[in-house]
């Protein structure tokens, strides 16, 4: 069964223009102009109850304003959108309750309260009883390892420790579909590390539909087995991440060093990146030349090591959202 | 509506750690009433006279009653808090919450004076006694009875702030008309009752916030008669109502057009 379910949905935000300098500021006054903006342009995508998907794009590909259509917070201009078969426009309310989210730019801790008192706040704003409150922060508490400081106020906390807290906040109702939109921003590796894999095993224990959006490739690696790219407010990639990573773009990356220095010459479907004594760097198109037919150009009896790696997916999304004729931010 | 009772008590919580800093408000409020208590005891030459059917200590007692009000129930959260979540669009983040976003701030508002005023009624009262005397005829049946019309008359005041907020969903800065509505809550509320003003203008004044929110619990306690708390309970009720209405059209309305977009 869908979790989600968009169709055809479409945003579009009138935006003031203004000329540059005094006269056009007064010009605006007189005459306010204002321009259209297709923040996201009939898109249509499905998510599986217990799906982890990743929805990622550059700055102003519509991720957020998708977003906060799908929880109700802005109105669609068009299309239909029903989430747990609930139309989110309509009965926000209702949706509220079988749905988290966790903002990482944003807080919705109380700052001076500590995290108990905060759960045992979300627990009563979601109608749950004393009881379940507490069996759940129980529950919780222990998943994401609050102990040490549960009853620390907010704003003593560490930003790794604010963010677990914040996930456990938006958890405390048992929603059905979480939204996490770049939940892991500002944190260093290891506490990453440590967020993702508490979702991992939040998906896995409790089958929490995940909807992430994050410019963080690892999130999205280590999370996600599908992925949607949106940019300019249209869907530019519906793919499962085993297809994107081993044939979206069909590129190897092979590292070798070499008994003897052989020169490389690159030619169709072979690039070479570096190439220096017997250390050879090449990146294979195996669309335009099998990856056999590449390591025979630098002779298999001369291999004294060899590296063949899939291109990292950092480069494969940059090189979608370049081929849609845009920048990455 | 036990959520919007956690969220009070959240915010008691949290403002029982500022006790400290509400103290120090003290020190504004002391010298605005000395001020005050120096100018009318100027103003009143004989002891018994009677200004606009106000003693001297009617009068003094008034404007401290007004102004504990003022200084114990800041409006910053209502007045600015609405109107500044709609311009950063923190608001996003707010209205997808099982609660009402406008209850949810007159509930945070609500938290907040519930620590500071009662701070500020104890002070005005030792002020007062020691520093003008006992109010004539005054019982505390009568500061019991007045205790409904102060809550209504915060909670009326809140109401229309947050309305005056809730503009941001349609101009740029709802600031300014924010600032009329203080100025004139200080100006003309606070510091005088009603009666002195010329008669002429008396009726207008009764038809704003002004009537029920700084007059009425200020009047109560300083000149209680029955037919007057009925006279301002019936008009806080009116006012509530019309009040409570109108947020919630603008709440509702502007709510559809919220505009946030970016992450």
């Amino acid at each position: 069964m869908n979790a989600i379910e968009a169709t055809e949905l479409s945003k579009t935000f009138r935006v003031r223009r203004k000329e540059k300098g005094m006269k056009g500021s007064l010009r605006a006054l007189l005459h306010p102009e204002t321009e259209e903006i297709k923040a996201v342009d009939r898109i249509s995508f499905n998510v599986k109850e217990g799906e982890v998907l990743a929805f990622i794009g550059p700055n102003g590909a519509g991720k957020s304003t998708t977003i906060k259509m799908l929880t109700g917070i802005l109105y669609p201009d068009g299309g239909n959108v029903r989430v747990l078969d609930i139309d989110p426009s309509k009965k926000r309310k209702q949706l509220a309750y079988e749905i988290g989210t966790v903002f990482g730019q944003k807080e919705q801790l109380w700052v001076h309260l500590t995290p108990y008192d905060n759960f045992q706040f979300f627990g009563a704003i979601y109608d749950l009883s004393a009881r379940e409150t507490e069996a759940r922060i129980r529950e919780l508490g222990e998943i994401f390892e609050l102990g040490a400081f549960i009853n620390t106020p907010v704003r003593s906390l560490s930003l790794g420790q604010r963010i677990r807290c914040e996930i456990v906040a938006s958890l405390i109702h048992k929603p059905k579909v979480l939204f996490l939109d770049e939940p892991t921003i500002g944190l260093d590796p290891v506490v990453k590390e440590s967020i993702r894999s508490l979702i991992k095993q939040m998906n896995k224990e409790l089958g929490t539909t995940i909807f992430l959006t994050s410019h963080d490739v690892g999130d999205i690696e280590k999370l996600c087995k599908r992925i949607i790219i949106v940019n300019s407010g249209r869907i530019v990639l519906d793919e499962s991440m085993e297809h994107l990573k081993y044939h979206y773009l069909n590129k190897k990356i092979v590292e070798a060093k070499l008994q003897e220095e052989t020169l490389l010459q690159a030619g169709e479907g072979i690039t070479v990146l570096k190439q220096k004594g017997g250390h050879v760097k090449f990146e294979v198109d195996t669309e335009k030349m099998p990856i056999s037919d590449a390591l025979r150009l630098i002779g298999g009896e001369n291999v004294e090591d060899i590296n063949i790696s899939n291109i990292p997916l950092e480069n494969i999304i940059t090189e979608i959202y370049k081929a849609e004729n845009i920048g990455t931010t | 509506m036990r959520k919007y009772a956690v969220i009070y008590r959240s915010v008691l919580m949290e403002n029982l750690q500022y006790t400290l800093n509400i103290a120090m408000s003290f020190i504004s409020y002391f010298i605005f009433i000395f001020v005050f208590i120096n100018l009318w005891n100027y103003i009143y030459s004989a002891p018994d006279s009677l200004i606009a059917g106000y003693t001297r200590e009617q009068m003094i007692w008034y404007v401290m009653i007004t102004e504990a009000l003022w200084f114990g129930a800041p409006a910053g959260t209502v007045a600015r808090q609405a109107s500044s979540d709609i311009r950063s669009g923190n608001i996003a983040y707010l209205v997808n919450k099982p609660y009402h976003y406008t209850l949810y701030i007159l509930a945070r508002y609500t938290g907040g004076w519930s620590v500071q005023l009662p701070m500020f009624a104890v002070l005005a009262a030792v002020m007062g006694t020691a520093m003008v005397g006992p109010l004539p005829r005054f019982s505390p049946l009568h500061l019991l009875a007045a205790i409904p019309v102060v809550i209504l008359g915060l909670t009326i005041d809140a109401v229309f702030r947050i309305c005056i907020s809730l503009i941001s969903f349609w101009v740029e800065d709802a600031n300014p008309f924010q600032w009329l509505y203080s100025k004139m809550m200080l100006l003309i509320g606070t510091i005088f009752p009603v009666e002195i003003f010329p008669a002429a203008l008396q009726p207008v004044f009764k038809l704003t916030p002004i009537y029920t929110v700084c007059y009425g619990p200020a009047k109560l306690i300083v000149d209680f008669s029955a037919d007057k708390y009925i006279e301002i309970i019936l008009a806080q009720a009116l006012y509530l109502g019309a009040a409570a209405a109108l947020m919630l059209f603008l709440y509702g309305k502007g709510v559809r057009k919220l505009h946030v977009n970016g992450g």
